[in-house]
C-alpha cells in the first residue's frame, strides 16, 4: 500500500469519527444519571444508566406540542414546496423561448440579491399578519432556487418523444405534467422533498422571529431557549425535581432523532440530488 | 394566501409571453374562442396549464423575494410601525449615516469578510481533500460507511451544533469540557473558551469544516466519478504513484466544480452565517469583538432597539455590495471558463 493511500484511510477515518462522536456523546450523556453528569461531565459510556430525562420530558406536554408544531411545519411546508418547485421547474425545463429563460433568471436573482431581515419582518408581521402562525415559518422558505435548478436538470433528461406523443393524442399541459412527467420523476421528487423536509425540520430562525406563543414553539426553538435558559428545561418536565442537564441532552436527542433514523434510507437521495446539482454547474 | 394566488394568476398571462414553439408545432390548430393573437403567436387554452404550474412559485418569489427587495425603501425612511411602509416620513440618507459613523462598522465588516473567507477556503479545501482521500478507499462497504458518516453533520441544525460545541468547550454546567480535559492531560491550563474572543474565528472555522466538509466532499466525489478511467490508466502506464495521480490528474480536473462552488460562496461572502453564529455565540457580548457579523448585528439592532431604518440601511448596503461581488466573480469566472457558468 502506498503512503498516500495509507494516509487517506487514516484521514478519512478520523474525519468520519469526528463527525459521529458528538452524536454519541450527547446520546450517552442523555442516558447518564444527572448526579454523575454534573460531577464528572460527559463520558463515552452512560454510567450510572438513567432514562429519567426521557421519562421527564415525554411525560410533560411541551415536547408533544413541539413535535406537533415541527411536524406541521415539515409536512405542510414540504408538500407546498415540492408542488411549487416542481411546477416552476417544469416550465423552465420546457425550454420555451423567452418564457423559460425569463423564469430561470427570475428564480436565479433571489440567489444573488435579497431584501434582508427588516423588509421580511415587516412583510410577515405587518402586511401578512402572520405573527404566531406556523405559516410564517413555512412561507418565507417555501421555494429554494437551488432545488428548482436541481429539478430542472432532471426534467431536461425526460425524452421529448414521450411528451410529443402525448401532445399528438391531445393531452394538455396539465395532463402531461401530472400523468406523464410526475410519475417519471419519482426519484427527483424524493430528493427535493427530503432536502426541503430537512430545511423545515431544522429551521429555527423564522420561528425565533415570528413565533412568540410557546404553545406552538417548534422543537428547534425549544432547544434554543434551553441553551440560553436552563429553567426552560424545568418547564419541559412534567412534575417534580427535574434532571436539568440531562433533560437538555435528551431534548437534543429528541430533536435530531427522527433525522438520524431517516438518514440511512434517505442518504442516497441526498447524494443523488447533490450530484444532479453539481453536474448541472 | 389563496387570494393572492388568484390575483397573480390572473395577472400573469399578460406578462408571460406566448410560446412561439407551441404555435409552430400546430400551425393549423385554431385556438379556442378566448384566444388572442399577438406578434403572430397564439395562446392555446392548453398553454394556460403552464401558467398554472408556475404560478405558485412565481407568487412566492414576488412576495417573499422581490417584495422585500422593494421593501428596502425603508432604508430611506424614518420608519414606524403605525404609518407602515407607505406612510412613514422620508429620512434621506440619515439611516446610512448612523451606521457608518457608529464606530461599529469597521469591526463588523471586517469580521464578516474575515470569517466568511476563512469558512469558504477551509470548507472547500477540506471537501476536496476529503474527496481525494475517500476516493483512495477501496472497500466498498468501508467507503460507503465513511461517506455516510462525514455527510451526517450537514443535516444537523445550528442549535444542535451549538450544544455539541458546548460539550467540547464548556462541559456540563460550564465545568470543563473535553478540550480542557485534553489540555490538562498535557499539563496545560484550562481555557475559559466562552470568555476568550481570540480563538473564536478558528473555533467557528473548525465547526464549519465539521458541518460542511462532508457535504462538499460528496459534490467533489461526484465530479471525480465522472473523470474517465483512461486518464488514470495512462497515468499508471507512465508509472505515476497514487499521490501523483491525485495531485496532478484529479485535482486539476476538479477545478471547474471548485470554481462554481467558490463563486457561489463569494456571492454570499457579505452575508454572515447568521444561523450558526447566532446559535453558538448568541448574546454573549464578550465574544462580539471577533464574531459579530453584519447579520447578527442587524438582528440584535432590530430586536433590542426596534430600529427599522438603520437595520434596513445596513441590509441594503449588504445586498448591493454582495451583488457587486457576485457580478465581479461571475465576470472573472466567465473569462476563465466558458463552460461552467452557473446559469
Amino acid at each position: 500500500m502506498e503512503a498516500f493511500t495509507a494516509v487517506s484511510y487514516i484521514g478519512a477515518g478520523l474525519f468520519g469519527l469526528a463527525a459521529i462522536i458528538p452524536f454519541w456523546m450527547v446520546l450517552a450523556g442523555s442516558l447518564t444519571a444527572e448526579s454523575a453528569l454534573s460531577q464528572r461531565g460527559y463520558s463515552f459510556w452512560p454510567s450510572p444508566f438513567s432514562t429519567a430525562a426521557y421519562a421527564a420530558i415525554f411525560s410533560g406536554t411541551r415536547v408533544w406540542l413541539a413535535y406537533g408544531a415541527t411536524l406541521f411545519i415539515t409536512v405542510v411546508g414540504t408538500a407546498l414546496a415540492v408542488a411549487a418547485t416542481s411546477g416552476l421547474a417544469w416550465v423552465i425545463s420546457r425550454g420555451l423561448p423567452r418564457l423559460s429563460r425569463g423564469l430561470a433568471v427570475f428564480s436565479y436573482i433571489p440567489m444573488l440579491f435579497s431584501g434582508g431581515l427588516v423588509p421580511l419582518y415587516i412583510l410577515v408581521t405587518q402586511m401578512l399578519g402572520l405573527r404566531n402562525s406556523l405559516f410564517a415559518v413555512i412561507l418565507p422558505i417555501v421555494v429554494a432556487p437551488f432545488l428548482v435548478f436541481v429539478q430542472v436538470s432532471f426534467f431536461r433528461g425526460i425524452p421529448g418523444e414521450i411528451l410529443d406523443s402525448a401532445r399528438v393524442d391531445g393531452a394538455g399541459e396539465l395532463r402531461i405534467f401530472f400523468q406523464i412527467v410526475l410519475p417519471l420523476s419519482k426519484p427527483v421528487l424524493a430528493v427535493i422533498a427530503l432536502f426541503y423536509a430537512v430545511t423545515f425540520w431544522n429551521d429555527w430562525f423564522h420561528a425565533l422571529l415570528f413565533i412568540s406563543d410557546s404553545n406552538i414553539y417548534p422543537l428547534q426553538l425549544v432547544l434554543h431557549n434551553m441553551i440560553s435558559n436552563l429553567s426552560m428545561a424545568q418547564d419541559l418536565a412534567g412534575a417534580g425535581a427535574a434532571p436539568l442537564y440531562q433533560i437538555r441532552l435528551a431534548m437534543t436527542v429528541a430533536t435530531i432523532g427522527p433525522i438520524l433514523l431517516a438518514y440511512p434510507f434517505a442518504q442516497r437521495y441526498f447524494v443523488k440530488g447533490l450530484t444532479l446539482g453539481a453536474t448541472k454547474g | 394566501m389563496t387570494g393572492t394566488t388568484e390575483d397573480t394568476r390572473a395577472a400573469t398571462p399578460g406578462k408571460l409571453k406566448p410560446t412561439a414553439r407551441a404555435a409552430r408545432r400546430t400551425p393549423q390548430e385554431r385556438g379556442p374562442v378566448g384566444s388572442r393573437r399577438r406578434r403572430g403567436v397564439q395562446w392555446r387554452r392548453k398553454d394556460y396549464g403552464l401558467v398554472i404550474l408556475a404560478a405558485p412559485a412565481i407568487v412566492f418569489f414576488l412576495v417573499f423575494a422581490y417584495g422585500p427587495m422593494a421593501g428596502l425603501v425603508v432604508a430611506f425612511q424614518d420608519f414606524n410601525i403605525n404609518d407602515g411602509v407607505f406612510g412613514s416620513p422620508w429620512a434621506g440618507l440619515s439611516n446610512f449615516e448612523f451606521f457608518f459613523t457608529s464606530g461599529q462598522m469597521n469591526r463588523i465588516l471586517l469580521n464578516t469578510l474575515v470569517l466568511n473567507a476563512l469558512f469558504l477556503t477551509a470548507t472547500l479545501g477540506a471537501g476536496v481533500l476529503l474527496a481525494l482521500m475517500l476516493n483512495e478507499i477501496r472497500g466498498t462497504l468501508l467507503r460507503r460507511g465513511l461517506q455516510s458518516a462525514v455527510f451526517i453533520p450537514y443535516f444537523v441544525s445550528p442549535i444542535v451544533i451549538s450544544i455539541f460545541l458546548q460539550a467540547f468547550l464548556a462541559g456540563v454546567g460550564g465545568r470543563g469540557g473535553i478540550v480542557n480535559d485534553a489540555l490538562n492531560a498535557f499539563a496545560l491550563p484550562s481555557v475559559s473558551w466562552y470568555t476568550e474572543p481570540g480563538p473564536w474565528p478558528w473555533i467557528l472555522t473548525i465547526v464549519k469544516v465539521w458541518q460542511l466538509g462532508g457535504y462538499f466532499s460528496v459534490i467533489f466525489l461526484a465530479a471525480i466519478t465522472s473523470i474517465p478511467e483512461e486518464v488514470y490508466e495512462a497515468g499508471t502506464i507512465d508509472g505515476a504513484t497514487r499521490a501523483q495521480m491525485a495531485w496532478r490528474i484529479t485535482l486539476p480536473l476538479l477545478k471547474p466544480t471548485g470554481a462554481v462552488l467558490l463563486l457561489l460562496g463569494v456571492g454570499r461572502i457579505f452575508y454572515g452565517d447568521f444561523g450558526l453564529i447566532y446559535a453558538i455565540v448568541g448574546d454573549n457580548g464578550i465574544l462580539f469583538s471577533t464574531t459579530d457579523v453584519i447579520d447578527t448585528y442587524v438582528f440584535r439592532a432590530l430586536r433590542t432597539y426596534g430600529d427599522f431604518g438603520t437595520t434596513a440601511a445596513i441590509g441594503l448596503f449588504q445586498s448591493v455590495v454582495g451583488f457587486v461581488l457576485v457580478m465581479i466573480a461571475l465576470g472573472v469566472q466567465r473569462r476563465y471558463s466558458k463552460e461552467s457558468s452557473v446559469l
